[in-house]
């Protein structure tokens, strides 16, 4: 493998079918060491299944792996005694009590001390119910011990999938903060979600995944830098001409209304740009109530993906908009195109 | 070592081993207290002198010994069958190997080393249900005005922890085959319905392919471990073909090792999903 020096992860070309269905297709993924990286796609693109395969429980039909600078392949499985994995849901022995749960699934691959156990448990709070079945836990509860579960050898590379599902506010910026942590200290944080609000404001790299392919990959801050969005609130009944007044400004598809009964427009250029929108619409005799600038993934996210997803082997959500007649257009529910 | 000292105590905690245990131990205790209960009210019924006779030879020493370890491993066959199919199955049911998996372990090393687990186990259920089952046949004896002068015949008691062992070979055998099959099925309650249908439909084909039913592996553990008395729990009749003890003990260790593997093979080549 070419070109991986300094990523703790990287595919070329992975592909895994089941049956006729192509789940990767070719998949390019250059994880850099140290980051927190934010792993997106819609339902069915193919997150769950790299994330199976980056955890040897299965086995991909072609293409290369390589973590933290070392080829993975069938019978490498000591690589992973370096790596940390929450796949999918969190699981354990219902009968067993977290600190239990732990000490048992320590018993395989590399070695913990017990000190460790400790040191997790009160990390993601359960030292006070540590003695209690994990039966009787909450979702929330399992996936804090998923969590703990994946730290426990302090794996140099932790590959989370869905780390937020079932935390409590409180619980996703504590997640947050120590996945941060961990990158600070220079481990890689691999992380699936479709949370993107969340992924925005912890990765430093995303990679954007639809029908198992990569479809965009890089810096956060650059990709976003790229999709630059103003959003500006008029009154309602000069939605139309607002659009009208701001067409020169961006092509009509960078131009939408985001919520016409609130009169909120979105216009797709570069933030520094807000200034220049507000003065177009007043020199139209058009005044502003709100003015927004900023950045937006989940835009880019749309736009790559294919906005519903239509290419997304698990089906999509379509939205009542598009059940009662398509008055959206067909494009996501309160972001009907304005032209 | 890591891996089977913790298989132990998972076990160990789990409500699958004292529910199996108790059953078995719960239905040995009552048959025998009943059967001691009884064995003197029947003397006056229509057959009662036969029934009798037979219920006094069950609780007579030194042959209890022997009655009592041929219902433990006949009942206790189908019971660790399903307690093989019941771990097995849950570690895929629950995403327990998966997450063994998921932090490097071998996958043929973890599921190998809880079947060992599963078999130190089954050998300390053995012995613990073997004394309980002696005790219970004093007390049934006691009730039945039965000597229990025969309890230290030390020929019977020679030969004890070979019956023994052969006897958790083959129950350890059938235990195998649980684990396989719920292996094979990736779930708890398709491994236990499977495995009960296979001892059952097993028994059913006897009747009418003994020849071949005899190299199956519940009948050749039953086989193994027959004394040539007729045995309380067990599922053979005198009219079902059986091989050799001996013979029977080899085929049983090839039907134990031939599971193991197929259930190693699996575990191996299997896409973990779910």
């Amino acid at each position: 493998m070419s070109g991986t020096d300094g990523l703790a992860l990287a595919t070329r070309g992975l592909r895994k079918s089941y049956g006729s269905r192509r789940a990767l297709n070719g998949l390019d993924l250059s994880v850099p060491a140290g980051v927190v990286y934010g792993f997106l796609g819609p339902n069915g693109a193919g997150k769950t299944t790299t994330m199976r395969v980056l955890t040897g429980l299965i086995h991909a039909d072609g293409g290369t792996v390589e973590m933290l600078g070392k080829p993975f392949r069938r019978g490498d499985r000591h690589r992973l005694y370096e790596v940390g994995a929450l796949v999918e849901a969190p699981t354990f022995y219902p009968y067993l009590s977290a600190r239990a749960n732990l000490r048992e699934l320590a018993a395989s691959g590399a070695p913990v001390s017990s000190k460790r156990i400790e040191e997790l448990l009160d990390l993601v709070g359960l030292c006070d119910r540590a003695r209690d079945k994990v039966q009787g836990y909450s979702m929330g509860m399992k996936q804090r011990l998923g969590i703990a579960a994946a730290l426990l050898s302090d794996p140099k590379l932790l590959l989370l999938d869905e780390p937020a599902n079932g935390l409590d506010p409180a619980g996703i910026v504590a997640m947050r903060d120590t996945l941060k942590a961990l990158a600070s200290q220079g481990k890689t944080v691999f992380v699936s979600s479709h949370l993107l609000a969340e992924v925005q404001v912890m990765a430093d790299v995303v990679g954007i995944i639809a029908a198992g392919k990569l479809v965009r990959e890089g810096q956060l801050r650059e990709l976003l830098s790229m999709q630059g969005v103003v959003k500006v609130r008029v009154r309602p009944n000069l939605v139309d001409a607002a659009i009208e007044t701001l067409a020169p400004l961006a092509p009509a598809e960078r131009l939408t209304e985001t919520d016409r009964d609130e009169g909120w427009l979105s216009v797709r250029v570069a933030t520094d740009r807000a200034e220049e929108v507000n003065q177009k619409l007043a020199g139209a005799g058009i005044y502003a109530s709100g003015l927004e600038s900023g950045t937006d993934l989940e835009m880019l996210f749309l736009e790559l993906t294919g906005g519903q997803g239509t290419s997304s082997s698990e089906g999509a959500f379509v939205g009542l908009g598009s059940l009662n007649g398509g008055q959206n257009g067909g494009a996501p529910a309160g972001k009907g195109t304005a032209a | 070592m890591r891996l089977f000292f913790s298989g132990i105590r998972k076990l160990s905690r789990r409500p699958a081993t004292f529910v199996t245990f108790g059953l078995l131990v719960g239905l040995l205790v009552l048959i025998v207290l009943a059967v001691g209960a009884t064995a003197n009210s029947t003397i006056g019924n229509a057959n009662g002198a036969e029934r009798g006779a037979a219920a006094r030879e069950l609780l007579t020493f030194p042959g209890a010994y022997e009655r009592m370890l041929g219902f433990i491993l006949g009942l206790g066959g189908l019971f660790a069958m399903i307690y093989g199919a019941a771990i097995a199955g849950s570690e895929w049911s629950w995403g327990t190997l998966k997450s063994a998996v998921a932090r490097g372990e071998s996958r043929v090393r973890y599921m190998l080393l809880s079947f060992a687990s599963i078999g130190l186990m089954i050998a300390i259920g053995i012995v613990i249900a073997f004394a309980i089952s002696v005790v219970a046949a004093i007390v049934a004896a006691n009730l039945a005005n039965i000597s229990t002068s025969g309890l230290g015949d030390t020929a019977t008691l020679g030969h004890l922890p070979e019956r023994l062992l052969k006897g958790w070979v083959a129950v350890l055998e059938e235990a195998a085959l649980g684990f396989t099959i719920a292996t094979l099925a990736r779930s708890q309650l398709a491994g236990i319905g499977v495995g009960i249908a296979f001892y059952f439909g097993e028994s059913f084909a006897s009747i009418f392919l003994p020849d071949i039913v005899k190299y199956m592996p519940f009948s050749v553990a039953n086989a193994a471990v027959a004394s040539g008395s007729v045995e309380v729990g067990s599922r053979g009749g005198s009219a079902i073909a059986t091989l050799p003890p001996d013979q029977a003990l080899v085929l049983v260790i090839v039907w134990l090792i031939g599971s193991l593997f197929v259930a190693s093979l699996f575990s191996d080549r299997a896409e973990i999903t779910g």
